[in-house]
């Protein structure tokens, strides 16, 4: 009688188990594996949790998850890009700025922070859970406060859809971070650095899709504009690097051409019929940028 | 649907299509923002009324261009800037499924993320930087990053200063 019982267990957790694979549905794995633990059959619970692990991989990434990913790339991106430029007063600029408009963006519980990196290059990056950077160059490019959240809002936008994690689980990586999870920090600190080493590889090196970089361009114009900024300016922004950058796709290897940038913030801005409202507030970025850079 | 209890069908649409109605009559709008304010008139010179936080439910009475006549939860009345507000519940921190991976990883996130929240770097990120070799300059950095906040009331007088959201004009 026992016997039987565990034995049609045993099958409907297979059933169901295969069912959770195909369907990708985590709920009924894991009601096989209460009905398993229910019952008594601690063994047949345990193999139903052992292909969770293999599902586990496939699930989504939780913010404590995605927290220490954030900070493992943030400390990559400042190693490689000369370090955190020292200059309290304008980091606290770029941070009330960005702040503001993640404010309204639409992933606004979670923290998002701003650093100025010291380098040359025309460059801004987003690791996960909110660690935005823009380099020294960058901002010296920039001639007002809208343009500056426009390109904040860019990389928020990149948060908001955690465009990062999403390469990451899909890299053949993951199942490393399958087999371990979270805890693969601590147990498996190799396989954590490999994960880490590789999204970072995408982030400086590859670069994102393009169809990424392209929905970040048309968040970052909304984003920006929420709060007020006139939507414009971003186009004025991308002009201007278009003419110091060209198209060549050689010399911004990282990002879609500016001219199809360029269509997609107009597009954004007519069929989002976001408000020319004519803030740029030119002079309250002068001032604290003024010596600054 | 049961094609032997066409009745009973037809009871539980016309029920679904009451209950879609009756929302979109009452209408419920959600904070999206951080932290909006509730003030006592339709400019942000009106005093506030209610501080709410994402995800805060509010019921509709009217609407007038950028500002929106509601009512809190707690029944107070006032106004609240448009772009504040959504139609849908926003998902705010981690959803199901997110919930269910970490489980299934078999997360013990109690040591790892023990200095989480309160400031500065998680002690994974840590033993990253240990075993990348970052410098200790650049932890520094990362850890400053973490850890630095700035008040709600700063954000609204920059925000003010530069008549931007629910300061324009
Ligand atoms: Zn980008």
């Amino acid at each position: 009688m026992r016997n039987k019982l565990s034995h049609r267990l045993f099958m409907t957790g297979l059933a169901l188990l295969a069912a959770a694979g195909l369907a990708g549905c985590a709920e009924i794995q894991q009601a096989a594996e209460g009905v398993a633990r229910n019952s008594g059959n601690e063994r047949l619970a345990k193999t139903i949790r052992g292909g969770g692990t293999l599902i586990g991989g496939l699930l989504p990434i939780g913010y404590d998850e995605e927290r220490i990913i954030g900070q493992a790339i943030a400390l990559q991106v400042v190693a490689r890009y000369g370090g955190v430029y020292d200059r309290p007063d304008l980091t606290r600029y770029v941070n009330l700025v960005g702040r503001s408009v993640a404010l309204t963006c639409d992933r606004s519980d979670i923290d998002y922070r701003f650093a100025i990196l010291n380098h040359d290059s025309i460059n801004a990056f987003a690791a996960p859970a909110g660690y935005i950077f823009v380099t020294r160059g960058l901002l010296k490019t920039i001639k007002n406060e809208a343009e500056l959240a426009a390109v904040l809002g860019h990389e928020i936008g990149h948060v908001t859809q955690r465009h990062i994690l999403d390469v990451i689980q899909r890299s053949k990586q993951i199942a490393g971070v399958a087999e371990a999870g979270l805890a693969y920090a601590k147990t498996n600190p190799d396989a954590f650095k490999n994960v880490i080493d590789g999204a970072v590889k995408t982030l400086l090196d590859e670069g994102l899709d393009q169809s990424k970089e392209l929905e970040s361009d048309r968040l970052g114009v909304i984003f920006a504009s929420r709060v007020g900024y006139d939507p414009a300016a971003y186009e004025t922004f991308l002009t201007r690097l278009r003419t110091l950058k060209g198209d060549d796709p050689a010399l911004f290897k990282t990002h879609p051409d500016f001219s199809s940038r360029l269509s997609a913030v107009q597009s954004t801005i007519s069929e989002q019929k976001l408000p020319a409202t004519g803030i740029l507030l030119a002079d309250r970025f002068s001032r604290a940028a003024s010596g600054a850079l | 649907m049961n094609r032997r209890h066409p009745f009973l069908a037809s009871l539980i649409f016309m029920a679904a299509v009451m209950t879609i109605a009756a929302t979109a009559f009452g209408e419920t709008l959600y904070v999206s923002a951080k932290s909006a304010q509730v003030r006592s008139g339709k400019t942000s010179l009106d005093p506030v009324v209610a501080n709410l936080t994402l995800g805060d439910s509010l019921d509709v009475i009217s609407r007038n261009e950028r500002w929106l006549h509601v009512r809190t939860a707690n029944g107070i009345q006032g106004w609240i800037y448009a772009t504040y507000v959504s139609p849908s519940k926003p998902a705010g921190g981690d959803n199901e499924l997110a919930a269910l991976g970490k489980g299934f990883r078999r997360t013990d996130t109690s040591g790892v993320t023990a200095s989480a929240g309160a400031r500065g770097l998680d002690k994974a990120s840590e033993s990253y930087a240990h075993r990348a070799g970052i410098t200790q300059q650049h932890r520094d950095a990362v850890d400053r990053m973490t850890a630095s906040k700035i008040p709600d009331e700063e954000i609204q007088a920059f925000l003010k200063a530069g008549r931007l959201g629910e300061y324009a004009e």
